[in-house]
């Protein structure tokens, strides 16, 4: 007699409109995997974060699953917990596996802190995630597979790192084998993983230490797919920093031009600012580039200097004046509660953003995320920050509780005037 | 930090406290050929960014018999940011307030005299004053909502003795009605400042809580020591200062200052000076409006 396949849902919150790409990832390479072909049945919940939990636990039940898989973000985590609760009460038997950037660095501290979670993955999920449905499909040994963090005879265990996907190539596409579905302005896409970048506040890099990069045949099949998905006419790349080389700029805006010509657009890329001259500007224009999304975080010494930022302010204005001649909005981004910063440093970027006019300015709070130097050094740094989920910074010695709030406060007024025009 | 330069459109007939100036004189308005220049020639010289940005004040803009040509001769000469600095009143009709957001108008300087009818109404001289205003900015944002336009509102308080004990309730009825600055503008030269600083210190915080920015002209950092943030020095005039606090004042010239190094708790205990209050206010007007 055959056995029942595994049911495994696999659920992201997400911000309004958006699909999850991690999951996406995760399920491509899953169903991919030949151990599990027949013997798991895959379900995806992409829903957004301001459904209640006990609805999308509602939903999660009512797929009776073995097992519930759950892309974490420091965004969508109390919900996540609370979800994990109640499908954990309703439904014991079912294994709770979280991962994601919120879970996979603090592994330990999350699976003490929540019993109904079963196992987290940590890092890149792709193969590890695989190798653990082969292993509960099977009836097997959990604790055999690397690159998880379990619990296992009441104790809490890890097991040994994986090593890191050598050839990106090797992970079947989201959208090329249908497991994703291109929607209008939703639709990302990943071209490399890792980041240039040692920011001491951002995960962005994973940890992974070294830039992979898709092929540029998988990067074009991946672009031409869902430029020309019907309804689409916008689309975005997740890419920690799109200018990466100038070279790679070049292969994206050729690839992109006969998408750009049908007036397909691209939005919030993330680059950096300080290399776009106005041949740059102009090689992103034509890879159809709308709006981007940069720095410069802080522009004060101290805190550029605790989170290893780089900063030549004649260069940053250099890079908005070019895109504003190309006609390329830019979101220019800060951060209050830097490590290093207090709330004068802070207006005194806001200044220098404002006096750039660059479209849009954007200001948020310090979040202390796990696996970041900063998460690794708060005590040492003096931060005060939310243990819980997005954690928030409290405080710092360079600016209190009351003056991190006012900050906050007068950004937003900030924000909504600059917005205001005509 | 967002600056806009002032055309008069006339003089008289704005909301002022009628202990302070007297009765409110008729408003007079200028040829809308002569402030459509000033307009023009305002925006033609604009040297910084953001903008460039046009306040029209002086008098009641929405008085002027020409204002739909005023604005129009602004959105003509690419202003970015375009500011009536109103009652509201007008705005209570939705044919006002959505002619004006379709026209290009995206700021209000709406300016209250407290917050409730009994100190409103009453310095202002009209009753009902208050409600009526207050319906205008209403009427104003939720035709911005719908049309999907991004607005900016700022609640201007010029702050007398006769008006002080009301700035906490002033700042709940400007959040209440949906801006999102509030501008405290110290304008009064006989203002006990000793017995007035707790009441703009409350409402700064009734702005903050509710998520507004409550911002002070004309009072000097010393003087609001742990709010020295609201001060409009810090968010507009001071690159990068640090403690303490008057490090760069506006009173520097005259002033002494706080002793170097001085805690927020030292500075509190200092004793504002009577000259102080006047000073605070002449440098105030010195320095000239800033929307």
């Amino acid at each position: 007699m055959a056995t029942a396949p595994l049911r495994c849902a696999m659920l992201a919150l997400n911000s309004p409109g958006y699909r999850s790409l991690a999951l996406g990832y995760l399920r491509a390479y899953a169903q991919s995997d030949r151990r599990l072909a027949g013997r798991v049945a895959f379900e995806t919940l992409d829903l957004d974060t301001d459904v209640d939990p006990w609805w999308v636990a509602w939903r999660v039940l009512g797929l009776e699953p073995d097992v519930l898989a759950v892309s974490v973000t420091c965004w969508n985590a109390r919900a996540v917990y609370e979800v994990c609760r109640i499908v954990a009460s309703v439904r014991p038997e079912c294994a709770i596996v979280l991962g994601g950037p919120e879970v996979g660095p603090a592994a330990a501290e999350v699976l003490a802190a929540h019993s109904e979670v079963g196992v987290i993955v940590r890092g890149e999920g792709e193969l590890t995630f695989a190798d653990l449905l082969a292993e509960l499909a099977g009836g097997g040994k959990a604790w055999r597979v690397d690159g998880i963090t379990l619990r296992r005879s009441g104790e809490i265990v890890a097991t040994p790192d994986r090593a890191l996907v050598a050839n990106l190539d090797d992970l079947p596409s989201p959208y090329l084998t249908g497991v994703l579905t291109p929607v209008d302005g939703g639709a990302y896409l990943e071209t490399y993983r890792g980041c240039p970048h040692r920011c001491a506040y951002c995960f962005e890099g994973k940890g992974y230490g070294r830039i992979r990069s898709f092929s540029d045949e998988r990067i074009a099949a991946e672009i031409d797919f869902v430029a020309a998905a019907p309804g689409v006419s916008t689309f975005s790349f997740i890419d920690p920093v799109f200018n990466l080389t100038g070279e790679r700029l070049r292969m994206l805006a050729a690839r992109m031009a006969p998408h750009v010509a049908r007036g397909v657009r691209l939005h919030t890329i993330e680059v950096d600012i300080e290399r776009i001259d106005p041949e740059a500007a102009a090689v992103l224009r034509s890879a159809g580039v709308a709006s981007v999304e940069t720095g410069p975080q802080t522009i004060g010494a101290g805190a550029l200097e605790a989170c290893h930022r780089p900063f030549n302010a004649e260069r940053f204005v250099a890079g908005v004046a070019a895109l504003r001649q190309t006609g390329i909005s830019c979101e220019c981004d800060l951060i209050v509660g830097l490590p290093g910063d207090d709330a004068y440093d802070f207006l005194a970027g806001l200044r220098f953003v404002l006096a750039l006019d660059p479209g849009k300015i954007q200001s948020s709070t310090l979040h202390v995320l796990p696996g970041t130097e900063l998460w690794e050094r708060a005590a040492e740094l003096g931060l005060e920050f939310d243990r819980e989920p997005p954690h928030e910074v409290i405080a710092t010695p360079g600016i209190g509780f009351r003056d991190l709030r006012r900050a906050e406060v007068l950004a937003s007024s900030l924000q909504t005037a600059y917005r205001a025009r005509i | 930090m967002i600056r806009f330069a002032d055309i008069l459109v006339g003089n008289g007939g704005q909301v002022r406290c009628s202990r302070c100036h007297g009765e409110p004189q008729p408003a007079s308005y200028r040829p809308a050929e002569e402030i459509a220049r000033e307009i023009s020639m305002a925006c033609a010289l604009w040297d910084g960014m953001p903008g460039p940005n046009i306040l029209l004040t002086g008098a009641e803009p929405f008085g002027h018999p020409e204002l739909p040509a005023l604005v129009a001769a602004a959105t003509d000469a690419h202003c970015r940011r375009l500011c009536l600095d109103t009652d509201a009143l007008a705005l209570r009709s939705p044919q006002n307030a959505g002619g004006s957001l379709m026209a290009g108008v995206r700021h209000l300087r709406w300016t209250i005299l407290g917050g409730t009818p009994g100190v409103h109404d009453a310095l202002y001289g009209e009753p009902g004053a208050l409600d009526a205003s207050v319906e205008g900015i209403r009427s104003f944002a939720s035709i911005a909502s719908d049309e999907a336009l991004s607005i900016s509102v700022t609640a201007v308080v010029p702050v007398c003795r006769h008006n002080a004990h009301d700035l906490p309730a002033a700042a709940g009825l400007a959040v209440d009605a949906g801006v999102d600055r509030i501008l405290l503008h110290v304008e009064d030269g006989g203002l006990d400042l000793a017995s007035a600083l707790p009441w703009m210190s409350a409402a700064c915080d009734t702005g903050v809580v509710n998520g507004v920015w409550v911002e002070v002209e004309g009072v000097p950092f010393c003087l609001l020591p742990g709010y020295d943030l609201h001060v409009a020095d810090a968010v507009r005039e001071r690159p990068g200062a640090k403690t303490p606090l008057c490090a760069t004042c506006a009173l520097d010239r005259v002033c002494a200052g706080a002793p170097a190094g001085a805690s927020a708790d030292q500075l509190a205990t200092l004793s504002p000076p009577p000259f102080a209050a006047r000073l605070a206010v002449s440098v105030s007007r010195a320095r000239g409006v800033d929307a």
